[in-house]
């Protein structure tokens, strides 16, 4: 049995666990009966549907799109120690005095065959 | 009679959706799947109700709704109760007595009185075993200050000063996992452990008076404070 592995909750964080019975035509996830979306976004799971687009608290989808917008907007209230470790040189390379106007070496952003200036 | 149609519409729709465009109140405790027939009643309301007297309470869309529907996510077999007193802070009954506060000339009186509005209170039993405990109150300090000018003319002005507190608690289950989170919670929220075995948290929140749209995401961050206290579960995946 492949169980469905959509994340369910809001305040308890968990997976369904339940006999997936299709997989989710975006993201290969699999999904049982109960959250097999209807409608417009058929062959979804919830949370590829609700990246959609979710609507008014009326529709069932609603929590699935308010659970990412919660957890992103409530993101910097809180303190991360691990915040400055989440950046590389190149991002701290921006607030370095002795590197200003230094946006890295002629080729770094030339793919060859797309030139930056050419119309 | 005019309105008929409407009136028979009304009838046709969940007794608690009723009780909530005539009383303006709603108090249940109830399943999951019956929250969810209140809200299928809920959303056949504005294509129904044409008529401005009847339609539903302004916090029942930006904030009950919502709230219902984020609760019974995390709800098995639980139920879910809320008592919600929608009819507003300008009712009977909520304004406290009025204090006379000393007074210099040419102010003649000084008036002070607060409004407690406890508009909501909802209790959740959650699938982890814990109960979340949630309410709202809106406290609103009036000040009424009639002063007199030199040639007798008298002017009067009221000022209010209104803020919000939110209370959550989480009972957790007995023997069930505690741990202090690693980063501190935003300043505007205190959080208190208590117990031994059986632990009990309660934050605690006063902001001044969100605008409607953001009290939602104010109490629902107030309220997810509380689940940094307990490690994250296992997951069931295979």
């Amino acid at each position: 049995m492949t169980p469905c592995l959509v994340s369910t909750g809001f305040l308890v964080l968990g997976r369904c666990g339940r006999a997936s019975v299709t997989a989710c035509a975006r993201c290969g996830r699999p999904v049982c009966d109960r959250h097999a979306v209807p409608g417009a976004y058929a062959g979804l799971c919830p949370e590829c549907a609700a990246a959609q687009g979710y609507g008014t608290p009326y529709d069932p989808l609603w929590t699935v799109g308010y659970r990412g917008h919660h957890s992103h907007q409530t993101l910097p209230a809180y303190t991360q120690p691990g915040w400055y470790t989440d950046f590389d040189d190149f991002d701290r390379g921006a607030f370095d005095p002795e590197d200003q106007a230094d946006f890295g070496d002629p080729g770094d952003f030339d793919d060859g065959e797309r030139d930056f200036v050419d119309s | 009679m005019f309105w008929r149609k409407t009136r028979a519409a009304i009838a046709g729709f969940h007794p608690l959706h009723q009780k909530l465009i005539w009383e303006r109140t709603l108090s249940a405790t109830l399943p999951r799947a019956e929250w969810a027939a209140l809200i299928a009643s809920l959303a056949r309301h504005g294509a129904v109700v044409r008529r401005r007297k009847w339609r539903l309470p302004e916090r029942t869309e930006s904030v009950l709704v919502p709230l219902i529907r984020l609760l019974c996510e995390d709800v098995d077999r639980g139920r879910v109760g809320v008592t919600a007193d929608l009819r507003g802070r300008d009712v009977p009954g909520k304004a406290g007595p009025r204090q006379d506060l000393p007074v210099v000339r040419p102010v003649r009186r000084a008036q002070q009185w607060w409004v407690f509005d406890s508009w909501l209170s909802v209790r959740s039993e959650l699938r982890d075993g814990s109960v979340l405990e949630l309410a709202v109150t809106d406290v609103v300090r009036h000040r009424h200050v009639v002063k007199v000018n030199p040639r007798g003319k008298r002017k009067s002005k009221t000022k209010t000063k209104a803020v919000q507190r939110v209370y959550a608690t989480r009972s957790l289950a007995k023997g069930q996992p505690f741990q202090q989170p690693g980063s501190p919670p935003p300043p505007w929220i205190r959080v208190r452990p208590r117990g031994r075995s059986r632990m009990v948290i309660r934050a605690v929140a006063k902001l001044p008076m969100p605008r409607q749209a953001d009290e939602l995401p104010l109490m629902m961050t107030v309220a997810t404070e509380l689940f940094r206290w307990t490690p994250a579960r296992r997951r069931r995946s295979a």
